[in-house]
């Protein structure tokens, strides 16, 4: 039975732009926590999944954690004040069970993620799926190979039951509920996200993508995400997300955890594409034992406001950790990203890459902080900071933050402003490109190298996009 | 000055009602200007109003942030009272670093104690406790109207309210002046509070050249400096302005300064913090006309667990402006820097040139360096970039010193002034350049205050 | 006939006339050398012909086959068949060589054509190959870090992959070593024909040795004040250009 179609965009095909995600259906709800938050959200949430007496108290901990926090305007934009958190649904779904096959999935939510193309992506090249549709995975499967490995690829709620033994070990444990406001949050009020374990020496080649998927209005995902990646293993995961365009704000608010146990490496990919009325908080952090490595792949395009700074803890002696960003601010919407990096044991490199462009009114911040504590020895830092301006209104900043100690370390910071010069454009003009084009190319000459680093269906993509976002920045 | 035998520490009890942080205090020391204008004892009023009003800084404000607000207490420190012959004598042995100078004003404790006349037609070099009478309608349009405003502004405020003397050096258009003027400002006595003003006005097309040295009496006298020096260059000027920063390593100090450049004009400043418990230099740098262009170089050696708190603005108010800000930091023992830094690029500062640059040597293994180098960009059509390194030195290089025979610290040594290198070539006195190299190198022999955990 | 023609063309630079009163035709299949001491307006003509913001074309009328180029952008003119070699090519960061000149043929097509990769990359080889260019260099980025006769190089490959019917060859030689402009010379050489028109802009004789030209023209402040055949390229080797001042005083 087809679903019925509220809003449509113009476009029949399904084609990668910043509207893909403009199209909703009619909201059908069998839990419902009812709007704004108090200590009976909480409880509702905590009922419906049925969860043990210890996860309820660390929720209702987190709630008064969040609310005893001040809003960090001091540093942050002022346009977090706009968030009115007693307006928000904060959990919403048909159940707390994802289907194992794309059949089982409600026809609304299958048809979502078809348009999305995500079924699609499965079959080509992935290992396994999960699609989050508000505050649960409606379809969660992976290849059966890897289970037969001991892969464990579930949502967090199945996490928590089902594997209580590893997940409460690191649950929390990278990221403090009270680290920020906002992890505080969520975990007053998380649901859905990924819990994936892979086992020592297990080398998972193709990568695990997981979805969110916004439908509601006035409502906050709130996802977590806990990814343990045994000794020797391996394992990339991805997550893009999209929703509607509403009048109203929309928040989303994940928490991811990573640890990479002795040798093993993760690789974490990000394409977030909301719409220009989601405020995007996210807190990521990953913890590097040693010789591990942590690599976050950070893509920036939709949102009105993201406060996003992925982290690396380097634990073990010759921890590795990575970050490499890219973040594009269109007209109205600020992209405040960057990158921590925590070094904890000798012989740890840290990496980070961050590239911004600015169109129209958009406005990019990068902030960062490397910290390498007393008596380290042989820890290296690179951070480069690029940012582009497209329009004379486009606006940039760089907040960074280099707390080093002892003699024995090395950290270099470089930034730069540039814009795509005159001359650039005249030049490729004279070879018979069109401003826009000649524009479009210059921009995508600025990120290419990072592009390079996406795994090649991502950057296609992501290409694709940040075209469709030059469009009409010139002229 | 160790032939002071009669020094203030011994015979001063200090009198309570002079304490810098009581109304008491600031009362009687207006009561001591004699000669100020009606309208700068009300400035002094209402900023003695917006210091008691304006709370202390905490380690949660972001213009602290990494900085030790802990010590910063005002307890303790008393204006200055009248100082006996023999420490007047010492301090003006103490004071004669140049022996070719266009003008030379001694102060010890703020008080005017030796002062050479300008010869030039027009050109007012004059102690500010004099040109508060003689020139107040000059000195009202400069004085205190552009102030640096990166988190010390309680300081800001006493500085205001209890300054009674400094130099006011205005150069007259046209007129350009190459040997330097010099003002040397001593702290002398347990407790002292000093405040030391510098006003330096070029006006359009003037060349001058100012050097100001900061120093103490002696070394265990735990004194409170807190001086603001604002040099304003008028359109086509060219202002070199060097401070030199070597007050005793008791001190807490305050060096709280601005640059107001107009069209084409130049400035190059350089600070050099080889004193002071904990120094905290502000820096806010203004462009207002295009063609401005400003260099700003800082260098501090800090040992033992002294603190150098640098914070600084470079703000791109007009098109076409250039500026260079260059810090650098070389750190022994348990001893700490911050350095956060600001270009800002207004939206209508188009054709804007900003670099701004930090570089942290760590010479032990409990030394630390923070450095929070950031950018404002409102403008397209710019070229800014920073820069912040730490890290340690070459050990190549160390290798080969060492094997040439030369020992490990003076090795060190040799290096460190390569470091600086950069910064100490940019003073054409030669003179100056001597005396800064051995400052320097004593800060490679000098006992710290503080036990060397290293060993 | 099919070729370049300029009528009359006024051009101002910051308001300031540099170009005075310029009328030349080069037809397709022929070389005209353009010759002149710097400052008497060759590089200003050929930036305000590929349309230059900075230079204004306050009179005159300019024709590439019969169309009106003053009328027309940058890259329509560059797509009509003007093809400008510059005297200081763009760096273009992060976009290779072999992407921009894609992007560039892209340009040519028609919205539903393709261009076919494999023969893209057998004809790039194959002048990358005439022009002695590495074939590592499709993967640089357009002219960054690149010596002055590799630009020049560049510059040519891209006149040989786009095709123009009528080239500008703005000071071509400057900064060449004598193989280098060996090089580019023999790359020019093939690339002629009756479908290509061609002026050189230089400054020297020395390029006129390997590119011999059909015609010469004389260009002195802002005007073309003598033509010829080549052998007026040698007389001003000879000369030297105060010869052409004093004739230009003399009338």
């Amino acid at each position: 039975m087809p679903a019925t179609i509220e809003k449509e965009t113009s476009s029949e095909s399904i084609a990668i732009d910043r509207d893909i995600g403009n199209f909703k259906y009619k909201e059908d709800y069998s839990y419902d926590a009812g709007t704004g938050l108090s200590e009976k959200t909480v409880e509702y949430i905590s009922n419906v999944k049925n969860e043990e007496e210890w996860v309820r108290d660390f929720r209702l901990k987190a709630l008064k954690i969040f609310e005893s926090k001040p809003t960090p305007t001091h540093w942050a934009s002022k346009d977090l004040e706009n968030i009115d958190y007693s307006k928000i649904r904060y959990y919403l779904s048909k159940g707390q069970q994802p289907s194992r096959t794309w059949d089982e999935v409600p026809d609304d939510v299958k048809e979502t993620f078809e348009r999305l193309g995500i079924p699609e992506q499965e079959r080509k090249f992935l290992a396994g799926v999960e699609a989050q549709f508000d505050s649960e995975a409606a379809y969660s499967n992976m290849k059966t190979k890897l289970a037969e490995e001991g892969v464990i690829f579930v949502g967090s709620t199945e996490g928590l039951k089902e594997h209580p033994e590893i997940f409460r070990k690191f649950f929390g444990k990278v990221i403090p509920t009270g680290d920020n406001k906002f992890s505080a949050l969520n975990s007053a009020v998380f649901s859905g996200g990924s819990f994936i374990y892979v086992p020592p020496g297990v080398h998972v080649k193709q990568p695990l993508q997981a979805y969110f998927r916004i439908n509601a209005e006035n409502f906050g995902q709130f996802e977590r995400t806990l990814i343990i990646a045994d000794e020797g293993s391996e394992v990339t995961y991805m997550e893009g997300c999209t929703a509607p365009k509403f009048e109203t704000t929309t928040l989303h608010s994940a928490v991811v955890e990573l640890v990479a146990m002795k040798g093993a490496r993760i690789q974490y990919i990000t394409v977030q594409n909301w719409s220009e009325n989601v405020f995007n908080l996210v807190t990521k952090r990953g913890m590097a034992m040693e010789d591990a490595t942590i690599k976050w792949i950070d893509c920036n395009i939709g949102s009105r406001l993201t406060m996003k700074y992925p982290g690396v803890i380097l634990k073990g002696r010759g921890a590795r950790g990575e970050v490499l960003s890219i973040a594009l601010a269109n007209d109205g919407q600020h992209q405040d990203t960057g990158a921590k990096m925590i070094h904890a044991a000798n012989d740890t490199t840290s990496n980070i890459i961050a590239k911004s462009i600015s169109v129209g009114t958009g406005r990019s911040s990068y902030r960062g902080l490397v910290q390498m504590p007393k008596h380290l020895k042989n820890c290296k830092n690179n951070t480069e900071c690029d940012a582009l301006l497209i329009n004379t209104n486009s606006r940039t900043d760089t907040y960074p933050a280099i707390n080093v100690r002892g003699d024995g370390n090395s950290v270099q910071h470089e930034a730069s402003v540039s814009k795509v010069s005159a001359e650039q454009i005249f030049y490729m003009q004279q070879r018979g490109l069109s401003e826009a084009q000649a524009m479009s190319l210059a921009v995508n000459g600025f990120v290419n190298d990072l592009i390079r680093e996406f795994p090649m269906e991502y950057s296609v993509e992501l290409k694709r996009l940040i075209d469709l976002q030059m469009e009409g920045s010139v002229g | 000055m160790a032939n002071a035998n009669t020094s203030t520490l011994e015979r001063e009890s200090p009198a309570a009602t002079n304490s810098i942080a009581s109304t008491e205090g600031f009362d009687h020391g207006l009561e001591r200007l004699e000669n100020a204008p009606q309208w700068l004892l009300e400035l002094k009023r209402s900023q003695w109003r917006e210091f008691l009003a304006l709370p202390m800084p905490t380690p949660k404000a972001e213009a602290w942030r990494f900085a030790r607000t802990g010590n910063l207490s005002l307890e303790g420190y008393q204006l200055p009272t009248d100082l006996p012959d023999a420490d007047k004598k010492s301090v003006l042995e103490s004071s004669h670093l140049f022996e070719s100078f266009a003008g030379k004003m001694v102060f010890a404790n703020d008080q005017l104690l030796e002062q050479t006349a300008a010869t030039q037609e027009g050109l007012i070099w004059s102690p500010l406790s004099n040109a508060m009478s003689e020139h107040g309608a000059l000195l009202r349009k400069f004085f205190m109207t552009f102030t640096p405003d990166l988190g010390s502004e309680k300081f800001q405020a006493l500085h205001a309210a209890l300054f009674s003397n400094g130099s006011f050096l205005y150069v007259p258009a046209g007129m350009e002046v190459s040997l330097p003027f010099v003002a040397y400002h001593t702290a002398c006595g347990q407790g002292t509070a000093v405040f030391p003003h510098t006003l330096v006005i070029a006006d359009a097309g003037a060349k001058v050249h100012l050097v100001d040295i900061f120093q103490s009496a002696r070394k265990d006298t735990k004194n409170f400096a807190c001086g603001m020096a604002s040099i304003f260059a008028g359109p086509g000027a060219q202002v070199s302005y060097q401070a030199i920063q070597e007050w005793n390593l008791e001190t807490l100090s305050f060096h709280l300064n601005t640059v107001s450049a107009e069209r084409d004009s130049n400035v190059e400043t350089i600070m050099v913090s080889l004193g002071s418990r904990q120094a905290r230099n502000e820096q806010h740098i203004s462009l207002n006309g295009p063609g401005g262009n400003v260099d700003n170089y800082s260098l501090s050696v800090p040992i033992g667990n002294q603190e150098v708190d640098q914070r600084t603005l470079q703000s791109h108010k007009a098109p076409s402006c250039r500026s260079n800000l260059l810090y650098k930091n070389a750190l022994q023992d348990d001893s700490r820097t911050v350095f956060s830094g600001l270009i800002k690029v207004a939206e209508l500062a188009q054709q804007t040139d900003a670099y701004q640059t930090n570089r942290n040597l760590l010479l032990s293994n409990s030394a630390e360096a923070t450095s929070l180098p950031g950018l404002e960009i409102l403008a397209n059509d710019v070229k800014c970039s920073h820069g912040a390194t730490s890290g340690k030195l070459d050990e190549e290089q160390l290798y080969y010193l060492l094997s040439r025979g030369i020992s490990r610290k003076r090795a060190q040594e040799l290096l460190v002034f390569g470091f600086f290198e950069e910064i100490t070539s940019q003073l054409e006195n030669e003179e100056l350049r001597e005396h800064l190299n051995s400052w320097i190198g004593r800060k490679f022999h000098a006992t710290p205050p503080t036990k060397n955990l290293e060993g | 006939m099919s070729s370049l023609d300029l009528r009359n063309l006024k051009i101002n630079v910051g308001g300031k006339p540099i170009v005075k009163d310029f009328s030349l035709t080069v037809p397709k299949g022929e070389v005209h050398a353009l010759m002149g001491p710097n400052g008497s307006g060759k590089s200003t003509l050929a930036k305000a012909l590929a349309g230059h913001e900075d230079y204004e074309i306050v009179g005159g009328e300019a024709f590439l086959n019969g169309q009106n180029i003053l009328e027309m952008e940058t890259d329509e003119i560059s797509r009509a068949g003007l093809f400008m070699a510059f005297q200081y090519p763009s760096e273009i960061p992060g976009v290779s060589i072999a992407n921009f000149i894609r992007a560039a043929l892209t340009a040519r097509l028609a919205e539903n054509e393709e261009l076919d990769a494999a023969q893209y990359y057998r004809r790039l080889y194959e002048k990358m190959d005439l022009l002695k260019i590495d074939r590592k260099f499709t993967a640089r980025s357009v002219n960054e870090g690149f010596s002055g006769g590799e630009k020049k190089r560049c510059e040519i490959l891209q006149m040989a992959m786009l095709q123009p019917q009528i080239a500008i060859m703005d000071e071509t030689d400057s900064g060449l070593d004598i193989d280098a402009l060996r090089i580019v010379s023999e790359g020019v050489n093939t690339m002629r024909g009756p479908n290509l028109g061609i002026l050189l802009i230089t400054h020297y004789q020395r390029l006129l040795e390997y590119i011999v030209p059909d015609r010469v023209h004389v260009m002195w402040d802002g005007r073309i004040v003598r033509s010829g055949g080549k052998n007026l390229a040698l007389e001003l080797e000879e000369k030297g250009y105060d010869w052409v001042k004093e004739e230009v005083a003399a009338v």
